[in-house]
């Protein structure tokens, strides 16, 4: 009887689990997901055709850069607020305390649920992509083997600051409501002018974002960036993630001390 | 009945609660849930609030227990403490032998919990959709879990709800979909909390006899916490009474309502003189003696030897004996006895 051996063969049920939720999820509510495909998409229109009526060739010599760095802020944007939030609302539907009682642990959980969120949210956010694409006639040069571990990178970062929130979000279950304004930051950082000021680049987002760039713009490889370069990506996303998760560690173990994991 | 506090079962226990199992004698037999000295305060200094205080109790596997008390007794910071939702000062907690301290998530994840009644399911999903994702988050395989589930399904009579999406379904329906998705994750000890709240009363009847269905099929440990005394009493093996953060008894129900049954009799009694009812108040101290006209009524609260002494000591007065009353006690009455009256 019970799980004694449940886990370890168990990993595999846990994110089919979350999977099958965010799928049924977005399925029976579709039009919350492509809601926010719109916003983006409407946002971007602003700022391209924004940006053409007054950015003259500059912009059109940088559009694939904004692009790129559009998207990026969007996925950075989503997956945090998805993941700062979803403690909040999981308290608010009195479902929290049932993932604590797992043979897997609480933080594993929300680690499951945050990269399943923020796939999610990527394909969406390539499905924006490929409208926005569509709209402005541009065409992209991805070197998938390029993109895809910067952005990774990039975004191990704002999984960091996710957890950091969602761990103060356990100890003050608001705070969730206030997660969105980072997204002001996101555009700071993603757009932040990092060429010359190397404490910037210390920054979340901001020296993936200038990888990213030098890599659409200069079509830049994964293996021709300075290896120092790229260590200080690694380190960044790394160093942010694991401090985060330390964060939230020790706020859910606070927010036990006080009986206050449940409450909302 | 009166308000006294209980006497102990036992001289020798001293402040011990009655008839408590503690996790020593109960290690012999291996139980699924054994609470050694559970201390849990909030705040500090002057502030400070003992929630849980020293609590201890052993719970055998495949027995369903009642966790009853006031509001405020300390029975959800118990539970909490135990599942390790709050960080308990001190004590230590092992479920089915592990050491919840040592080994946190192999413990915690032979538990699961209805903390929420109808608010512990994802309303957006349906009721099969929440059985497999409860499981799955458990770490079983819903695949292999599937023909389980729909049994559950039908034991607790929501086969024809399974596909439906929990928002759309009643408040009393969405009770038992909690329930159900609880008992889904193949969780070797559940606490259930208000698991009737909600229910009409055919449902509410139901589910207990499906529960009780369940444990002995499953060899589940459960533990109950109710308001309902109807549900503790039909459910329950056993029961622990909470009060002020401490276990005030930990008994089996028919030991806890036969021990109330011969705490209190009533004997109405004519044709006595004034001197012998001052006789029998001298003699039964403890006694509660009552005249009204001709009639006199001692309620007296003793075990049975010293029933019969007064019975005796009537008879030598030749007093008439018109009515002796012991009471049918209930699980409400005991429980307003042990609690000196509280809500629950």
């Amino acid at each position: 009887m019970g799980r004694s051996n449940a886990v370890g063969g168990g990993y595999g049920h846990l994110i089919r689990a979350i999977v099958e939720r965010e799928l049924l999820v977005f399925v029976r509510y579709p039009i919350n997901a492509l809601g926010g495909v719109v916003t983006f998409l409407a946002l971007f229109l602003v700022v391209f055709l924004g940006g053409r009526e007054f950015g003259g060739q500059a912009f059109a010599d940088s559009l694939e850069g904004i692009i790129i760095g559009y998207f990026l802020w969007m996925l950075a944007t989503v997956a945090l607020i998805d993941i700062g939030q979803e403690i909040g609302r999981e308290a608010q539907w009195g479902t929290l305390e049932r993932h604590f009682i797992t043979p897997f642990g609480f933080g594993v959980v929300l680690l499951a649920k945050s990269v399943v969120k923020t796939v999610r949210v990527a394909l969406l956010a390539g499905i924006t992509l490929l409208v926005i694409l569509l709209v402005t006639g541009e065409r992209l040069r991805i070197d998938v083997l390029t993109v895809v571990p910067l952005v990774v990178l990039s975004l191990a970062s704002v999984f960091g600051i996710g957890f950091a929130l969602g761990g103060l979000s356990v100890l003050y279950k608001r705070i969730g409501d206030w997660i969105p304004l980072v997204q002001f930051a996101f555009v700071g950082l993603v757009a932040a002018p990092a060429a010359g000021i190397d404490w910037l680049h210390a920054l979340p987002l901001v020296h993936g974002s200038d990888l990213l760039q030098r890599a659409m713009a200069d079509g830049v490889r994964l293996w021709q960036f300075e290896a120092r370069s790229l260590a200080a990506l690694v380190a960044t996303g790394v160093g942010y993630l694991v401090a985060g998760y330390a964060v939230f560690q020790s706020c859910q173990r606070r927010a036990r001390r006080h009986g206050v994991l449940g409450d909302y | 009945m009166t308000t006294e506090p209980p006497t102990a079962v036992d001289a020798d226990e001293g402040d011990r609660p009655r008839g408590s199992r503690d996790a020593e004698s109960a290690t012999e037999a291996s139980p699924a849930l054994v609470v050694d000295g559970l201390t849990k305060r909030f705040g500090s200094g002057d502030d400070a609030v003992t929630a849980v205080d020293d609590v201890s109790f052993a719970i055998d596997s495949g027995s369903v227990v009642g966790l009853l008390g006031p509001n405020g007794a300390g029975k959800t910071t118990a539970i909490k403490s135990i599942l390790g939702l709050v960080v308990p000062d001190s004590g230590s907690v092992s479920i089915d032998g592990i050491d919840a301290r040592e080994s946190p998530h192999a413990a915690h994840g032979r538990v699961d919990a209805m903390l929420e009644g109808a608010r512990n399911d994802y309303w957006r999903l349906t009721v099969r959709e929440n059985l497999r994702y409860f499981a799955s988050i458990s770490g079983a395989d819903p695949s292999a879990a599937s023909d389980r589930h729909e049994e559950l399904l039908e034991q607790l009579d929501l086969a024809a709800q399974g596909d439906e999406v929990v928002r759309n379904l009643s408040r009393g329906m969405k009770q038992k979909v909690s329930l159900a998705s609880v008992l889904a994750s193949d969780a070797s000890v559940v606490f259930l909390d208000e698991p009737t709240l909600g229910l009409d009363i055919e449902s509410s009847l139901t589910l207990r006899s499906e529960l009780r269905r369940i444990v002995a099929e499953r060899e589940l440990t459960v533990i109950v916490s109710s308001h309902d005394m109807s549900v503790i009493e039909d459910v329950c093996d056993r029961v622990i009474v909470m009060q002020d953060g401490r276990v005030v008894a930990d008994e089996t129900v028919s030991e806890l309502l036969d021990s109330f049954e011969t705490q209190e009799y009533r004997i109405v009694a004519r044709g006595l003189e004034g001197t012998a009812v001052a006789a029998i108040r001298e003699a039964f101290p403890d006694a509660d003696v009552t005249e009204t006209g001709d009639r006199v009524r001692v309620t007296l609260p003793a075990t049975s030897s010293e029933f019969y002494r007064l019975v005796a000591r009537l008879e030598a007065e030749n007093a008439r004996i018109d009515s002796v009353d012991s009471g049918t006690p209930d699980m409400e009455a005991a429980f307003l006895e042990l609690t000196g009256g509280g809500d629950r």
